[in-house]
């Protein structure tokens, strides 16, 4: 049985420090002469103390004895002991600490939150370090960070621990496993060790090429939680908002009350009664023809676990007519659009004044820079497309669409024929058009009739062929589809539904090109972004709940609020078996952590306790203490 | 002062202690005397003026003694016995071995021999006194000598006394044995320090017809030591040496032992009808002799 481990095997040789130790005590001893009138009365002690203490001999010697045990203890504490715990010894272990939102939920009511425990957890796995480990700590949440390089300095990880607090964002693993992938290049890794409350995805497309020790600290209590919070233009100046409230799988008949606020200031209340395992649906009915913020705050009723999901933000945008700019001679498209409500058609004059458009619709190819969240441009092929395909002349045969894409839903392509046909230059691939940001949306036989870019916030279309020399503008789904295009340009917009962010990163903005704006967050935070060429501020951090600033010189350019709204950190739900790929399974443990227990520091504190034993007893009174 | 000192008798004893001295007598537990004359009053009848007893008239007996009062009372002649007064010896041992010479025992010892020796000559008994010093030479003796004119002869002999030797306390009391004759009383002064079986020396004063009385002298250091650390204790008789560790843990057995060995002096002279005491070498004298021993019935 391996009871005992010694990391410094080596060190015993210093045992040998008790030849010249003995030596040196019998050498050294030195008695100071007492004269005494007889020894008789002495010699009948001495024999007595013998019979009466079979550690006389030792006692006798007691100096010698205490030194031998200080030295034992010292070589002991040098050969560097240790209590084997853990099956494997790992040399590098890499600790994944879930620190998503779920983690900073509390157990009970003034318990302590998830992290804590968690923390506890790797604490213990710190302080019984052996000397041959080293530990690199990474933080997971949304994205994985990692804390600390491998070592062994339990200064620097335990600063690092202390520093990691919670981050209002859901869990994701897969970041983690792969940054850990990536440090198993460079050290040899077996095992890895994840703390998580088990609030985790199930299912990681990841392959695992170590071990993973999946080590569940339990999940918190009773919670409550806003999960969705977004709305919808229901008329010119009405808007539905619904907010959706969740509670975890330990709430049963929870119940709350949510407050809907308006720039601050309350405009309705409604109470939540929870039935375990349904989402309770709010609808607040607003009129805003302005642009406003909205706060949802869910008090709940009782305890609640976690307080991060207890409100959410959005911005409801100024109500306005949806702006469409289609040249005069598309008739087709003119006559589709113009019959939609809430659209404001104009023409080339307003688009060569430079004014901004909400949708674009063109056969010309110079209207490609026209500025709008969406735009339709018909018969041409962009430029950077033309080594790709061309367009000549034959009938369209339309071969398969994209029917989940929202410009094409309800839109059926199979009988639409024309006299120009897209031909795909030879060898060209799907892929092709993919690497250039393209996705095909229409194929037809000979190359692709309908495709789609996004560049930042904007989406663009291109149809391969003219419209007006083709049979589409008969077919019934041609107004679907300019209807689809509208729709797509209101939420482009924001005019027609709005949904309130996530924590994480910033939505994509629409600002001003090339300027430096300042973005403040809710805990006073503050970083200057500066916007794309096409104007879109993205890639901004949000890991806080809150509202976020956007400023330009002072003035405010927009206002965003970013909140929790993930309904698996609501629920606070454990997953039991993490699945990866390759059928890989792993299944939680719930028992505390085995670490090796290092014994250097007790054999090294039982040196010091034999030294002061040593000290004490060789300076205690005279006479010694008395034997009754 | 100087007049004072000149006028001292001896340096032993203040001329004072002398003074009450020579009124006291040693009051002897058993009556060991001597066929001859005295003032000790033996067990056996005699002629003295100290009544004993009656007993019934038989022919023969010495009609002087006939008690003639109760004759006249109870016509039954009756005998009037008289206790017979008769010699006891003194003989005073002294340990004079090198462990006496610890803090002013053997000084102490001196002096109780002295006060002893004082009573016994004004008591008009044989006083006899041996130091035992060196082992195998014979020990120092004062001889048998009484009244008061012999004071002189037997503090001039306690003053020159010096501690030396190994002797122990067998080989002492048989040497004394080997010159004594005569019953009476035995005083042994030592601090009985010393190895061997302590009841042989008794037995053999026992036998020779004379009283145990044990006086143990003990110096403060024996009695009371402070010691501590480890220490290589020298014999001061033997040169012999031990080495103790720790010194102070054992102080709590060796008082065990010091007392242990009290006990037994105590048991063995009891058994012989004797006496014993402890007492320490830095005891006032005055409250030793006129206190303490009177206390304890060693004299009257």
């Amino acid at each position: 049985m391996n009871w005992l481990g010694f990391f410094s095997l080596g060190s015993a040789w210093l045992a040998l420090l008790l030849v010249p130790l003995v030596l040196v005590y019998f050498l050294k001893l030195r008695r100071p002469r007492q004269s005494v009138s007889s020894l008789a009365l002495w010699y009948q002690v001495i024999n007595d103390q013998r019979v009466n203490s079979p550690f006389q001999r030792f006692k006798r010697n007691l100096l010698l004895l205490l030194q031998v045990l200080v030295l034992v203890c010292l070589v002991l504490a040098a050969m560097q002991p240790f209590l084997p715990r853990a099956s494997v010894r790992a040399q590098y272990q890499p600790i994944l600490i879930d620190c998503s939102a779920s983690m900073g939920a509390l157990d009970a009511p003034g318990g302590e939150r998830r992290l804590d425990a968690a923390k506890k957890q790797v604490l213990t796995i710190v302080d019984n370090l052996l000397p041959d480990q080293r530990v690199s700590l990474v933080a997971f949440g949304s994205t994985a960070r990692r804390l600390t390089d491998f070592t062994d300095n339990k200064t620097i990880l335990k600063d690092a621990l202390a520093k990691l607090d919670v981050v209002p964002v859901p869990s994701h693993t897969v970041d983690a496993l792969r940054m850990t992938q990536a440090l198993a290049h460079t050290v040899p890794i077996e095992r890895v060790l994840m703390v998580t409350d088990g609030n985790v995805p199930a299912d990681a497309d990841f392959e695992l090429p170590f071990d993973l020790v999946y080590q569940q600290i339990p999940p918190g209590g009773t919670n409550l939680g806003i999960t969705a919070f977004n709305a919808r233009r229901s008329a010119a100046d009405q808007w539905e908002v619904f907010v959706g409230v969740e509670g975890s799988e330990t709430a049963s008949q929870a119940s709350g009350k949510l407050e809907l606020f308006r720039d601050g200031v309350s405009v309705g209340t409604e109470p939540v009664l929870l039935v375990p395992g349904h989402t309770k649906r709010v609808v607040f009915r607003l009129e805003s023809p302005a642009a406003s913020s909205l706060e949802a705050r869910l008090t709940p009723d009782g305890f609640d676990s976690l307080d991060s999901d207890n409100s959410a933000y959005l911005q409801l945008p100024k109500s306005r007519p949806l702006s469409v700019f289609v040249p005069s001679e598309m008739t087709s498209f003119r006559r589709a659009i113009r019959v939609q409500k809430g659209i404001e058609l104009v023409d080339e004059a307003a688009a060569r004044s430079g004014t901004v458009f909400d949708v674009v619709v063109s056969n010309r190819p110079e209207d490609v820079k026209l500025e709008g969240s969406a735009a339709l441009f018909v018969g041409f092929v962009p430029k950077d497309l033309a080594k790709l395909v061309s367009i000549g002349k034959g009938s369209i045969d339309v071969v398969d669409w994209e029917r989940s894409s929202p410009l094409l839903a309800h839109v059926v392509l199979s009988e639409v024929t024309g006299v120009e046909q897209p031909k795909v230059a030879e060898g060209v691939r799907d892929g092709d058009f993919e690497k250039l940001g393209y996705t095909v949306l229409a194929s037809g036989r000979t190359g692709p009739l309908l495709l789609e870019r996004r560049i930042g916030a904007r989406v663009e279309y291109y149809l391969l062929f003219d419209v007006d020399r083709s049979t589409l503008p008969f077919r019934v789904g041609f107004p679907i589809l300019a209807a689809n295009l509208l729709e797509i340009g209101r939420l482009q917009a924001g005019l027609a539904e709005v949904r309130g962010s996530r924590t994480g990163v910033l939505p994509p903005l629409q600002l001003k090109p090339k300027t430096t704006y300042r973005v403040a967050g809710p805990q006073g935070s503050a970083v200057d972004v500066v916007t794309s060429e096409s104007g879109v501020l993205n890639g901004v951090s949000a890991l806080a709940i809150g509202q976020y600033r956007v400023t330009e010189g002072g003035a405010e350019a927009a206002h965003v609020g970013v909140s929790l709204l993930d309904s698996m950190e609501t629920s606070l739900v454990a997953v039991k078996q993490l699945r990866f790929k390759e059928d890989q399974e792993v299944a939680a443990t719930n028992d505390r952590i085995d670490a090796d227990r290092p014994l250097w520091p007790t054999f090294a504190l039982a040196g010091l306790g034999v030294l002061l034993v040593e000290w004490w007893y060789f300076q205690r009174r005279p006479g010694g203490w008395p034997s009754t | 002062m100087a007049d004072e000192a000149v006028k001292q008798f001896t340096t032993l004893l203040d001329n004072s202690i002398l003074g009450r001295l020579e009124r006291m007598r040693i009051a002897s537990r058993r009556r060991l005397t001597n066929r001859a004359h005295g003032e000790h009053l033996s067990g056996k009848g005699g002629t003295s003026i100290e009544f004993s007893d009656f007993r019934d008239y038989v022919a023969g007996d010495d009609l002087r003694f006939v008690d003639w009062n109760i004759f006249s009372r109870l016509n039954r002649p009756y005998v009037k016995q008289y206790r017979y007064e008769e010699q006891m010896c003194i003989v005073i041992i002294i340990d004079a071995s090198a462990s006496m010479a610890f803090d002013g025992k053997f000084q102490r010892a001196c002096q109780l021999a002295g006060a002893f020796a004082l009573m016994g000559l004004f008591s008009l008994e044989p006083v006899s006194i041996y130091a035992c010093g060196p082992s195998g030479s014979e020990p120092a003796l004062c001889p048998p000598c009484t009244g008061r004119v012999n004071r002189g002869r037997v503090f001039t002999f306690l003053e020159g006394l010096k501690a030396s030797g190994d002797s122990s306390i067998e080989s002492a009391v048989e040497a004394v044995l080997r010159r004594h004759r005569g019953r009476g009383m035995a005083i042994v002064l030592s601090d009985f320090l010393t190895f061997g079986a302590l009841g042989r020396p008794f037995n053999l004063l026992f036998s020779a017809g004379l009283e145990v009385c044990a006086i143990q002298i003990l110096s403060p250091a024996e009695i009371d030591p402070e010691l501590t650390g480890d220490l290589r204790f020298v014999d001061s008789e033997t040169d012999q040496m031990l080495d103790i560790s720790n010194v102070g843990e054992l102080l709590s057995v060796y008082h065990d032992r010091r007392r242990e060995l009290e006990r037994e002096l105590d048991e063995h002279c009891r058994r012989r009808r004797g006496r014993f005491l402890t007492t320490r070498s830095d005891d006032p004298i005055e409250w030793l002799l006129f206190d303490r021993l009177r206390r304890q019935g060693w004299v009257r």
